[in-house]
């Protein structure tokens, strides 16, 4: 059975999710240098009580961009805050990960708890 | 004033960037303002619904939408509920230019790029599926196309396709060229309006044991090889050189219809052992250009 880093759902992740079996590089912003657990919280972790306008299990993954730019374009809203952007080389073991947007590369990714995201975090 | 949230453009541990419309069917933009990523607190402006297309597919900025609100109006809503609930709309009292709360200059879109719906497709039905997504005016307030901009397109699509088939078993040694190459370039519409934009599922005719769809697979990379050259119009040129007149007349026709219809056309592909679907499309601004070079190559080198 696998275990992911925060409980989730049934059915979550959902089907139309893919088990990652190769190499991906995602990029996420993160407040630390070096980076560490709390950067890689879901919205729910962050919010217990708080009720989404997406479903749970999107809320309880953690958002990646494939494209580094688009990260970059998010910077240019108003009040999103300093960090810098990590990027994290995802294989075999990280979990399940899903492209969730029309519009830019984010997907959506639910890590395995067993999958050490500090150790493949580079700051970019 | 309420409105309610109808899209999410823009998604990032929380909602960025959204689309809503109020009781009238008027049509909102509202862009996170923070303080940090997981904001519940949005700048809010109207927005004219063939602007909103134009920021969804990558042709206008988010500073530049938001700027122009009516009489300059803004609002401030704050996402207390979450899920379904409306959004009421604070007025505020200084003209959106004069709001210190703007996005960054060249806050765009990609235009509309597909997910992997014709890899799962694929899979699901043991064929080669053919997904394409068009975005003209009329989708700009809801999800539709004028009947004559699809059939026209699902008409140019298959002539191309089927041109690009026949250039493909040209190429091949007599013995093995099928002598009805276009017809196993044929494929069916499968799902004529997938959820999500105006997006459309064709899939091989012919079935999969036979030669058609090899012929199929090939024309399609071939037609990919095209719309790869599609932003270097003399290169693109170059490209059709060598192949029948047919297939430049197809393609020419299909980036005209696109340049007309002010739509843009992305697609996506694949078989069904495929790792990845192949994506590729024009803008329609990308289309017009390259339609004119195409035309004025022919006029230089007339057959």
């Amino acid at each position: 059975m696998l275990i992911y880093r925060e409980p989730l759902p049934e059915d979550c992740p959902p089907e139309t999710a893919e088990e990652i079996v190769g190499p991906w590089i995602v990029y996420r912003r993160v407040w630390n240098d070096p980076p560490i657990d709390d950067d890689f919280r879901s919205q729910r972790a962050e919010n217990p009580s708080k009720k989404f306008n997406v479903s749970e299990c999107r809320a309880r993954g953690v958002s990646v961009f494939v494209e580094r730019e688009d990260l970059e374009t998010l910077l240019k809203r108003p009040n999103f805050g300093g960090g810098q952007i990590v990027q994290v080389a995802l294989d075999n073991g990280a979990g399940a990960i899903e492209h969730t947007s029309r519009h830019t590369s984010h997907h959506t990714w639910w890590p395995l708890a067993a999958y050490d995201i500090l150790a493949r975090c580079q700051v970019t | 004033m309420n409105i309610n949230l109808t899209d999410i453009l823009v998604y990032y541990d929380g909602v960025q960037v959204f689309e809503g419309r109020d009781a009238d069917g008027g049509h909102y933009i509202g862009v996170g303002i923070g303080p940090g990523i997981s904001t519940n607190r949005y700048m809010v402006t109207g927005a004219i619904p063939e602007r909103l297309r134009q920021f969804r597919v990558g042709q206008l900025d988010l500073r530049s939408l938001l700027l122009e609100a009516p009489e300059g109006q803004w609002f401030i809503t704050v996402d207390k509920e979450g899920g379904d609930a409306p959004l009421f709309l604070e007025p505020q009292p200084v003209p959106v230019a004069e709001c210190d709360c703007l996005p960054g200059p060249n806050f765009t879109l990609d235009d509309d790029p597909i997910d992997d719906l014709a890899l799962r497709e694929a899979r699901g039905r043991g064929n080669i599926v053919f997904e394409f997504r068009v975005q003209p005016p009329e989708a700009a307030a809801a999800p539709r196309v004028r009947a004559d901009t699809l059939a026209g397109l699902l008409q140019r699509l298959q002539t191309l396709l089927k041109c690009a088939g026949e250039s493909v078993a040209r190429e091949m040694p007599p013995s093995q060229r099928p002598a009805d190459a276009a017809a196993l370039c044929l494929m069916d519409v499968a799902v004529p309006a997938a959820p999500g934009s105006f997006r459309v599922l064709l899939e091989a005719a012919a079935p999969l044991d036979t030669f058609g769809p090899r012929l199929l697979f090939r024309s399609l990379e071939r037609v990919d090889a095209l719309f790869a050259a599609a932003e270097d119009p003399e290169q693109a040129v170059e490209l059709l050189k060598p192949y029948p007149p047919s297939l430049t007349a197809a393609y020419g026709k299909l980036l005209r219809f696109l340049d007309e219809q002010q739509t843009s056309l992305w697609y996506a592909w694949a078989e069904p052992t495929c790792r990845d679907a192949s994506y590729s499309g024009v803008s329609a601004a990308t289309a017009g250009r390259l339609s004119q070079e195409l035309e004025s190559a022919a006029v230089k080198t007339p057959a």
